[in-house]
């Protein structure tokens, strides 16, 4: 494969996870803190960028731990049972470890983040109180590198680390512009009318619902994406 | 009682973290050793159980797997179907490729000389309920695959299909349709000449 | 705070309704919404989400007098994980097209709050009886949530219940929305909205 068609796949890959497979309106991951996001659109934001970073640097942490030990036939594993003697035939799969590895990634990237953030941004440390250690429980994280093990299973068909990265970049993307939004719009509903049993998660759903509409309009988009960057790299 | 840890405080209280470690790490493998294989199974029937009724008469036990290089130089793994004899009766190819919404993944039986398919089977889909999903769904549009020439290539029509080069869409979801076309029509132009070129079995 | 803990049946009556994780301490919806497209991969994601809550309590009430404060969480991530593996093996074993329709999401257990928080508020401080009566009582709120939304989904989307047919396309047209993402949420706030209403009317009638 040309390397621009590696670009244009990789941008594909971005495209199709940030806007038609967009992490919150159409794979429900990343849910809690959409729904329970502050009025103010700049938080929002930053809490977006949070979690892109976490989600960029547990999926790199996730591909390569999988690539090289937990997939079948992984070349790591392969190498230690033949160092100690083992029947080359067989093909090691130790990939009923991968919920508890990519759990653990995932904790020790926010706690990372969190120091990094503490040291260099105190006053954003500070704004974002306990949200910061939350992001762990975001699905949305855990989805990624789920998503990412899905593509290392065919041996055929190996995701590169790139298009790993720019699966959980796009995601971040995509998460950051819905809960931005949102956020816009909850601002705008503090001056709306709303009946009193929607108040609050009820008639965020609601909007949520129409936002997810929205977006079923990008379905279909990332063909017409592929072919308009190919003829433009051409 | 509030005492700050100190280091070797941190690590006296990490013994338990280290048992149930061992703990779950153990029980995980038995999992593993007990279940693994029948998972394996059950991957595997996923194809071997629709390759009777794609390529008739196929016995799925005799089914024999091989790897070969497509000419986009990647490796694909097709199945040569036999009778219970052992007399090749015919391919079954995986294909897969961009639907309307997202990956469609197919298997299409053809014949032993991959002029005519046999049959057409849609393993995964996440197309438009009620729209898309009739590629699944409806057996009218699968069953028309069945007896179409492999070349040239197919073509998808909104009516009036030519009975041997011609699909018909489906209402409302031609682009599904005519994915589903486009991904026999590759699958088979990409592994034709690799399948040609293996050798002749024996009969058993 | 009331002087005595709750009993074992109060725990378990308190998790279905007055208490229901989705409805009214709207925790672990991520789940919630992706798997009610229809009766079936719902009451499959409840049994699994069942097994390992009631497990997990389990196995922390077990261990809870050696648990270190530091470590706690910790070590409720790990065994949340472990069952969470085991039980998505089992259901790729026995169950692998339901598996495969449910893909991540079972997987995504692990990141359920509703887990971690009984296991933190309960499991690691009372004993086994207890712990269990809460998981059970959770489990049945999780499971009847998940009911009714999959139910309003599969009915007006697709008019099956449970896959089969039980509206016949001439009385009821189908609403595709219902089972796509759009759906997952309009059902899930209508439900939210009627369930705070009951609770207002009663509120309020209780106050007369």
């Amino acid at each position: 494969m040309s390397s621009m068609e590696l670009v244009v796949g990789l941008i594909q890959i971005v495209i199709s996870a940030a806007l038609i497979n967009n992490f919150v309106l159409h794979y429900f991951v990343g849910i809690c803190p959409f729904l329970g996001v502050s009025r103010r659109v700049d938080m929002a934001f930053g809490m977006g960028c949070a979690v892109t970073f976490v989600i960029s640097l547990a999926a790199f942490l996730s591909w390569t731990f999988t690539y090289y030990i937990l997939r079948p036939g992984a070349p790591l594993p392969a190498w230690v049972w033949h160092a100690v003697g083992g029947d080359a035939s067989v093909s090691i799969d130790l990939s009923v470890l991968s919920y508890i590895l990519y759990i653990f990634v995932i904790a020790s990237s926010v706690q990372f983040v969190e120091m990094y953030v503490r040291k260099y941004f105190p006053a954003l440390y500070k704004s974002f109180g306990v949200f910061l250690p939350l992001i762990t429980t975001n699905c949305a994280i855990l989805f990624a590198c789920l998503e990412i093990m899905k593509h290392l299973q065919d041996p055929t068909e190996l995701w590169s680390l790139p298009q790993a990265l720019a699966l959980a970049l796009g995601g971040g993307i995509g998460f950051t512009i819905a809960i931005s939004l949102m956020a816009g719009l909850r601002e705008e509903l503090d001056l709306c009318d709303v009946p009193k049993p929607f108040k609050g998660p009820g008639i965020t759903l609601i909007i949520a619902g129409i936002m997810a509409m929205a977006f079923m309009g990008f379905t279909g988009m990332d063909k017409g994406v592929h072919a308009a960057l190919s003829s433009l790299f051409q | 009682m509030n005492q700050t840890p100190t280091r070797g405080n941190y690590l006296t209280q990490a013994w338990l973290v280290i048992l149930l470690a061992l703990l779950y790490g153990g029980a995980l493998a038995a999992v593993q050793m007990g279940l693994g294989e029948r998972i394996q199974k059950n991957k595997q029937n996923e194809t071997y159980d629709q390759i009777p009724q794609l390529v008739p008469g196929a016995d799925k036990a005799k089914t024999v797997e091989h790897e070969i290089q497509g000419q986009n130089h990647k490796h694909a793994i097709v199945y040569e179907a036999r009778n219970q004899q052992g007399t090749r009766l015919g391919w079954v190819l995986p294909g897969s490729g961009q639907g309307f919404a997202d990956r469609i993944e197919l298997l299409i039986g053809l014949d032993p000389p991959l002029a005519t398919i046999l049959g057409l089977y849609v393993l995964d889909q996440k197309e438009t309920p009620g729209l898309g999903n009739y590629i699944t769904s409806a057996e009218k549009f699968r069953d028309q695959f069945s007896g179409k020439q492999t070349d040239p290539p197919l073509a998808v029509v909104k009516m009036d299909p030519d009975p041997k080069h011609e699909i018909q869409a489906i209402t409302g979801a031609t682009i599904s349709s005519t994915s589903v076309s486009q991904i026999v029509n590759h699958t088979i132009e990409n592994l034709r000449q690799p399948i040609l070129d293996l050798p002749a079995t024996a009969q058993h | 705070m009331a002087s005595s803990e709750p009993t074992a049946l109060e725990r378990l009556v308190n998790g279905i309704l007055p208490e229901n994780p989705i409805y009214r301490q709207l925790l672990g919806m991520c789940p919630v919404l992706a798997v009610t497209a229809g009766m079936r991969p719902a009451m499959t994601m409840a049994a699994a989400t069942a097994a390992v809550l009631i497990s997990a309590n389990i196995m922390i009430s077990l261990i809870r007098g050696l648990l270190k404060p530091h470590l706690r969480i910790l070590v409720f991530t790990l065994t949340i994980a472990t069952f969470v593996t085991i039980a998505d093996r089992f259901l790729a074993a026995f169950m692998y097209q339901m598996s495969k329709q449910l893909g991540p999401y079972v997987p995504l257990i692990i990141v359920n709050c509703l887990i971690i928080s009984r296991c933190e508020i309960c499991a690691s401080k009372q004993g086994l009886r207890i712990a269990i009566a809460d998981a059970v009582g959770m489990s049945l709120g999780f499971t009847l949530a998940l009911a009714s939304i999959a139910t309003v989904r599969e009915l007006l989307g697709a008019g099956t219940w449970f896959g089969l047919p039980v509206l016949a396309e001439s009385w009821w047209p189908r609403w595709g929305i219902m089972v796509l993402p759009p759906g997952a949420f309009l059902a899930l706030g209508l439900l939210l909205a009627t369930a705070q209403w009951f609770t207002q009317r009663r509120t309020a009638n209780s106050h007369k």
